[in-house]
């Protein structure tokens, strides 16, 4: 095996990579935020465990390339359609594939994944299976401590970080984010309560995909654009979910951060090890939990009878 | 002369008392009786192809089955176990020159304990925690296998191996027979004891470590078991395609173990075997419609679970047949009394 | 004469059902076309059999003996990307249910490797036309009597790839030196994948060979989607010169990335999304000045052969053919010739005749090669007067080839230039 492999990975200097590890962490971070985020709501709130949320992801992402792109659109205006049509598509998805065999647990889960299978289908057929791009809002970059840094990303994260906390306003000061926030800790007592518990998930899983949609449209200028785009965010955001601790959305919002530098690290660190950073965020997941099984800030649920 | 004839009565009464009564039962029998006798009919090679692939397929969602559908500890990884199969069996087929009938124990051995190692750190994890854990171990595997290109062949796998057997028959013969009969110790393990402490774990472990088992053994007991077919499956599809590559350590794999067997009806057995045997020709003979091939897979699960939650097998059986109310026999449906209890069924 | 009737039109009857059963063109060649069918290599794969198929038919057929027989294509989708059970399915299917006489195509090794092996399986011959792996010939070499059914139709192996790369990093890098008077820095940058090991080697140590020096090398993820961090890496250390080796997604984003950073390098070596007509549009016109390695380019004249089948292809499909196209060529010129030959369908004459041959096609001379021991390996030899591809340059919007140009590939070999070729442009970000 000769020289072995680890000592070929790691390079010597890393003087220049702190900034870089800055701004590549906190742009992964918040994409993963947002897609967690929603994925733990609607799991929180209607234990559906979405697998297409990514897919929507995609759909969003590939609206907002046929709509600038083909149809020469407002970008923003295009954004805003892509999110709108995406939590339509959502809500019709759940109001009849998944809310009729929601009791089913095992069944949604593969509903969803031939969903997304459907999806994926769908625009290979649309768009082939070449790869697309979106030009982004805001063209050219800046150069800070001697990095480059483009101002799309700036734009991207601003924009995830006002999301977010429009997302914090509505879970923490309305009354709607309360019923959520409450059905998400115990659906029966909520129920109990005289919340309606499935309008209430229906108004979640809107939400969630309005998330998605959103990341989507966000995010797709710094992307590149293939039908099966939507596979490799799904394993790190079922890694976020599941660090931070399902049903928690603050858990979701840590541990997007958490992976997102443990991401940008490994690529920085190991630079012929480059795509070794899903495993490692992976392994890291697997460490916090058999030290602390509910994840980072999980709910521990009492099994429900 | 005379004990020859005794045989074949009591064969005749036994078949006739025990396998004729119930549909179900008449389909597993026929289900075998064509399996095997199938080459009599047709020896067309691409036939055989497939159904050798099904068997080895199904012998996969079955050991899925056992784990996941029994115990309830969902695993998202499974491909884990096949990829391991198919990677140790290659390796010691190809670099050990051993030959197939020792690489692929040995490579069930090797995903056996990758199950232990799987297994531990899942013992304390419930549901969507442990589903989301197994989904990550086939990940690494598979980063560890391209990180060591030298050892495991990177993305070209391991090529050249050989296969179990060199005719068409013999091979069509192997693979079904051993689907046959691995599926078949399989049911007989969910009939046994552990079986129905397996069926108890997922129903409340709680309890069930309040009778004062250990349900930890058991877990792991449930792990190493369905590694093991698992890995014979991996084995198997390494040495008849002939090559052991990271395909069989993809995400689209375990995910295709579990669609199968929810789709055939979980903690069956019999569910999943049958929904490979569905599913996997059907997405053959779509070939004549190859754009679509996938959408109409993912369509036609998709529709078949909003109808049938529970599975395709189960809501088959439950309209071919009824339980009695009293001594909770099976029936078939169109009885108006027990068989055994002579209740009245409604 | 009633009876008579009765009897004339029973005759009658049979005469005409026996002509139905027996068509008029006589039997079909079988050629299976296998390949990814829902991606651009497949459509490829595809697109070449058709064009040759027709302009075969169109001439009456091949003349098979005493014969003339039209060819018949079956298209097979192995979705080799995605599921490698399902490639070596329809190998199976195309040998066994649509009973094909010659099978070509093939694109992801993993797959082709057991297709290859089902394929020798029945002994029909299978042309590959987009594994570049060299094992799949070395099989030749060692066995004969069973993979001798095989022949590499497109592209020259790995080893080659990488030749004809550093021939073009040779050529960069003379032109930097002319120049911008500068020395040259070179930075590797490949995507994570086995066909790089070896390539990065390689280049580690033939790079400081030709004078260069070699600044760093960097692994991205073959999909990753922001490489700006190693960009800044690269701008960091210096380098003018990447040497890219990408199959990938990632071709476009260090592409775009690069030209909207204005990294003052040029980037040479194998860009796969780049040899597309689409790579303007995908990296939104950054991907200027960016050079790769292909087959095809518009306006390239390797011999006579070249201009024709691109154009024809051109027009048809309205793109450049990308080298899976080539079992046009394959077909045309490997096939139909030696069929002709020798006069009949039998794989093993066919095999022993094809294997001797040096024949043009559309990218140069095809001959097949020996390995040490001497036995044939039904490899593609590489080399001036042979197979050399192209290497070709975005400029402004157009593809154009800017290698071979003057390129004398050693010192005893005459000097190579194709019709057609401009010069190489370095970014003008790099002159300040």
């Amino acid at each position: 095996m000769g020289r072995g492999v680890l000592p070929y990975l790691f390079i010597d200097d890393v003087d220049w990579g702190i900034m870089n590890i800055l701004i590549t962490g906190l742009i992964t971070g918040s994409m993963l935020a947002l897609l967690s985020i929603g994925f733990s709501l609607i799991f929180g709130v209607a234990r559906i465990i979405n697998i297409a949320h990514t897919a929507f992801y995609m759909v969003a992402a590939y609206c907002i390339f046929s709509l600038s792109v083909k149809l020469a659109f407002n970008p923003v205006a295009g954004m805003l359609i892509a999110v709108v049509f995406v939590t339509v598509l959502g809500l019709l998805v759940y109001k009849f594939l998944i809310d009729p065999i929601r009791e089913h647990e095992a069944a949604v889960l593969i509903a969803t994944i031939a969903l997304a299978m459907i999806f994926q289908e769908a625009i290979l057929r649309i768009f082939t299976g070449d790869y697309r791009t979106v030009s982004a809002l805001i063209e050219g970059y800046f150069i800070v401590t001697g990095v480059k840094v483009f101002y799309q990303q700036v734009l991207t994260f601003g924009v995830v970080l006002v999301i977010l906390g429009l997302l914090w306003l509505l879970l923490m000061k309305t009354r709607l984010g309360l019923a959520i926030r409450s059905t998400a800790e115990d659906r029966e007592v909520a129920n109990l309560m005289g919340m309606n518990e499935s309008r209430l998930a229906m108004i979640t899983m809107g939400l969630s995909v309005a998330l998605a949609g959103f990341t989507g449209a966000v995010i797709a200028p710094l992307m590149v654009l293939s039908p099966y785009m939507w596979m490799e965010p799904l394993i790190m955001m079922m890694a976020v979910v599941v660090l931070g601790g399902l049903g928690s959305i603050k858990g979701s919002f840590v541990a997007a951060y958490i992976l997102g530098f443990t991401e940008a690290l490994v690529v920085f660190l190991i630079p012929k090890g480059a795509f070794l950073k899903g495993s490692v965020a992976l392994s890291i997941m697997i460490l916090v939990l058999l030290l602390r099984p509910e994840g980072l800030f999980g709910v521990y649920f009492e099994e429900e009878r | 002369m005379v004990p020859a004839g005794l045989y074949l009565k009591r064969f005749y009464t036994i078949v006739r008392n025990e396998v004729l009564v119930l549909p179900s039962r008449i389909i597993v029998a026929l289900f075998f009786l064509a399996l095997l006798g199938m080459p009599l009919v047709t020896r067309n090679p691409y036939l055989i192809r497939i159904v050798i692939l099904t068997s080895i397929f199904a012998i996969l969602a079955a050991s899925w089955d056992l784990l996941s559908g029994f115990t309830g500890q969902m695993n998202f990884g499974h491909a884990l176990f096949f990829g391991m199969g198919a990677y140790t069996s290659a390796m010691l087929n190809v670099h050990l020159h051993i030959s197939p009938w020792g690489s692929v124990p040995l490579g069930a051995l090797a995903a056996v304990l990758t199950g232990l190692i799987v297994g531990i750190p899942c013992l304390r994890l419930k549901h969507t925690y442990l589903a989301l854990t197994t989904m990550a171990f086939p990940i690494i595997l598979m980063g560890i296998v391209f990180a060591l290109p030298d050892f495991t062949g990177g993305e070209l796998g391991i090529s050249g191996l050989q296969r179990l057997s060199n005719s068409l028959l013999g091979n069509y013969y192997i693979h079904v027979v051993a689907m046959l009969a691995l599926c078949t110790i399989m049911w007989k393990i969910t009939d046994s004891n552990t079986g129905i402490i397996f069926h108890a774990i997922r129903e409340d472990e709680l309890a069930v470590k309040a009778s004062g088992i250990n349900t930890t053994r058991y877990k792991l007991l449930a792990f190493c078991l369905s590694g093991f077919f698992a890995g014979l499956a991996g084995g198997l599809y390494a040495h008849y395609m002939r090559i052991a590559g990271p395909s069989t350590l993809e995400v689209s794999m375990s995910f295709t173990v579990v669609i199968w067997a929810v789709f055939g009806g979980m903690a069956t057995i019999y569910g999943p075997v049958a929904a490979v045997f569905i599913l996997f020709p059907m997405l053959e003979l779509v070939r004549f419609w190859p754009e679509y091939r996938t959408m109409i897979f993912a369509v036609v699960v998709l529709l078949i679970l909003l109808y049938m939650p529970e599975g395709l097998i189960p809501w088959a059986r439950d309209k071919m047949e009824k339980e009695c109310p009293r001594c909770k026999i099976r029936n078939v449906a169109t009885r108006k009394t027990c068989r055994v209890c002579t209740a009245l069924l409604d | 004469m009633k009876k008579m009737t009765v009897g004339w039109s029973i005759l009658l009857t049979a005469a005409l059902v026996m002509a139905m059963c027996f068509p008029a063109w006589g039997r079909t060649i079988k050629i299976g076309v296998i390949g990814p069918m829902n991606f651009v290599q497949g459509k490829g794969h595809w697109n070449g059999a058709t064009m040759a198929a027709e302009e075969i038919n169109a001439k009456g057929g091949v003349q098979v003996g005493k014969e003339k027989m039209k060819i018949e294509l079956v298209k097979a989708d192995s979705n080799e990307f995605l599921s490698v059970t399902d490639a070596t399915n329809a190998m199976e299917r195309l040998m066994t249910q649509d009973k094909v006489d010659f099978v070509v195509g093939g694109f992801r090794t993993e797959a082709v490797l057991p297709m290859q092996d089902i394929a020798m399986d029945y002994k029909k011959i299978f042309i590959g036309c987009g594994a570049a792996t060299d094992s799949i010939c070395n099989r030749v070499g060692e066995n004969y009597s069973r993979y001798k059914y095989w022949f590499r139709g497109t592209p020259f192996k790995s080893s080659y790839l990488a030749r004809t790369s550093f021939s073009h990093l040779g050529m960069a890098g003379a032109v930097i030196k002319n120049e911008l008077k500068v020395p040259v820095k070179c930075a590797i940058v490949a995507e994570k994948a086995s066909w790089t090991e070896g390539m990065i080697k390689a280049a580690e140590a033939t790079i400081p060979k030709m004078g260069f020096e070699l600044v760093g090398v960097w692994r991205p993820s073959a999909v990753a989607t922001d490489v700006t961090a190693e960009l800044s890496a690269i701008q960091q250390s210096g380098a003018n010169m990447i040497f890219t080796i990408f199959s990938s997604s990632v071709g476009i984003t260090f592409a775009r990335q690069a030209g909207e950073l204005k990294i003052p390098a040029i980037q040479v070596g194998i860009n796969v999304e780049a040899q597309k007509d689409g790579f303007w549009e995908a990296t939104k016109g950054m991907g200027n000045y960016v050079m790769t390695l292909n087959t095809y380019a518009r306006g390239i004249e390797v011999n006579e052969m070249t201009k024709p089948f691109v154009e024809t292809y051109f027009k048809r499909f309205g793109e450049t053919p990308t080298y899976t196209a080539d079992t046009y060529s394959q077909i045309l010129d490997a096939l139909v010739p030696s069929i002709e030959a020798v006069g009949s369908l039998d794989a093993d004459k066919i095999v022993a005749y094809l294997e001797t041959r040096e024949y043009m096609v559309p990218s140069g001379k095809i001959k097949y090669e020996k390995d040490a021991q001497g036995k044939p390996t039904h490899d593609l030899t590489w080399g001036p007067g042979y197979l050399t591809s192209l290497g070709v340059q975005w400029q402004d919007g157009k593809l154009v080839a800017v290698w071979p140009n003057k390129w004398k590939a050693t010192s005893t070999v005459p000097e190579v230039t194709y019709k057609g070729m401009v010069p190489l442009k370095l970014p003008p970000w790099m002159k300040k």
